[in-house]
């Protein structure tokens, strides 16, 4: 979170995250060619980098799409999602070095422009043995190249979140034809049965994690969906005082929404779940240093206003809340963003 | 065959070279119009999203002619039902 932009917000956490992620892809591009080389003597150096950097994106690929619905099932994630635009950017880096070696070594060579080359060698569209497997890796670079070049929160911003979301989204037909790529291409040409395993895995695993993340959304929304009024008619019974941890948070759905209930210093608020930046979930981060802290990138929030602390400019709705015999209620009608709203205290109201 | 993949190939690269130019204008120029967060960001910010700038120029140019400044922000359930506005 700032007032103004910068190229790229390293703090110590980020500069770990993209150590590691560095020494990781040395460590399996020099693993992948070494092996090759001794597996395959007559394998060129040309033909190892080419399959090392395209199966360095696609397992790249793999950890970006299943970062999302691991944080989902289990909080200790979180970590791997902090980051997760570099991994991103690196994964079209990657794509980018397969791509233009293997355009280099098999469209280059020729009297025809290498890119004219790469549309009109091969147009057996209708052919599945002879598919020109090339031109879906390629459309699939273009979508991951959108991806990273509007990774940036400035085009967040600009773009307007809905769009960039969408924009975002179509990592999942990146990786449609990334899957259709290899499997035209390469597994067409090999014999080894572990390449058709591998893919065959990351897929599963990818459509599985989203699939089971995704249903405990849907039973968590129909469990925390509440409909129970108090005598006035004005308050929502969401949970007992007991229930939340200190400095962490209950989160039920309230007027079509998440909300989060924060108990704190004896204290109850209540926020929408909805973090402006990208729509994290308020609820699952937890208070530090006062503020309600985002578990995606930190953005922050004072607990009984929804505004991000001076001079930053954030702001989410709130909602009116008291304690009534160890019961948090909650009106259910939000605040516009920014409200200050009077925490309910606790201690006056634990009792009965 | 060829003939057409190189027109389809010229008009990208037309499209790439217009972006390019644009790119270099709306980044020393036009960004603090259309964001003025942008004002007086470093050279590093603007470097990196030229790539974008070059490949989106048609929606940044009509942002800068529209003189849409303040960026959107997300509607939601919540937003909406608080009547929309900060506080």
């Amino acid at each position: 979170m700032s007032l103004t932009y910068g190229a790229i917000g390293w703090n110590r956490q980020k500069k770990i995250y993209d150590l590691v992620l560095a020494c990781g892809i040395v460590l399996y591009l020099s693993l992948f060619i070494g092996l090759g080389a001794w597996l395959n003597p007559g394998a060129t150096v040309e033909t190892l980098l080419i399959r090392g950097f395209g199966t360095c994106a696609l397992l790249l690929l793999h950890i970006v799409l299943i970062i999302g619905p691991l944080c989902r099932i289990d909080a200790r994630f979180l970590p791997l999602l902090y980051n997760r635009r570099h991994l991103g950017v690196t994964t079209f880096i990657m794509g980018l070095a397969h791509a233009g070696l293997a355009i280099f070594q098999f469209h280059a060579l020729g009297d025809l422009n290498p890119f004219v080359s790469l549309l009109v060698s091969n147009t057996r569209f209708f052919s599945l043995p002879d598919f020109p497997f090339q031109q879906l890796g390629f459309g699939a670079l273009v979508i991951l190249f959108l991806m990273a070049s509007t990774s940036h929160d400035f085009w967040l911003a600009n773009l307007s979140a809905p769009v960039w979301k969408r924009l975002h989204m179509s990592v999942y037909a990146a990786y449609a034809l990334l899957i259709a790529h290899v499997t035209l291409g390469v597994l067409q040409a090999e014999t080894n049965p572990l390449l058709a395993a591998a893919l065959g895995a990351g897929l599963a695993s990818v459509i599985s994690l989203h699939l089971v993340s995704g249903s405990r959304e849907v039973r968590a929304d129909s469990h925390s969906s509440l409909s129970s009024f108090d005598g006035a008619g004005e308050f929502v019974d969401v949970c007992s005082v007991d229930e939340i941890a200190e400095k962490r948070a209950r989160i039920v759905t309230l007027a079509g929404e998440r909300v989060a209930v924060f108990k704190y210093d004896g204290k109850i608020s209540v926020l929408s779940n909805v973090c402006q930046h990208q729509n994290g979930p308020l609820g699952e981060g937890r208070i530090v240093d006062g503020c309600v802290t985002c578990p995606w990138h930190g953005f922050q929030y004072l607990p009984d206003s929804g505004a991000s602390p001076p001079p930053f400019i954030e702001r989410v709705p709130t909602f009116r809340v008291k304690v009534d015999g160890g019961r948090v209620l909650v009106n259910p009608r939000p605040l516009p963003p920014g409200t200050r709203v009077e925490p309910a205290r606790i201690d006056a109201n634990a009792s009965g | 065959m060829i003939t057409f993949a190189k027109w389809k190939l010229a008009i990208f690269g037309i499209y790439l070279v217009i972006g390019a130019v644009f790119a270099v204008v709306f980044l020393a120029i036009g960004i603090a119009r259309v964001d003025p967060a942008a004002k007086g960001s470093p050279i590093g910010f603007r470097l990196l999203i030229f790539p974008g700038v070059v490949a989106l120029w048609p929606y940044l140019l009509s942002r800068w002619i529209g003189g849409e400044h303040a960026p959107r922000t997300e509607r939601n359930s919540h937003r909406d039902g608080s009547g929309g506005a900060d506080q």
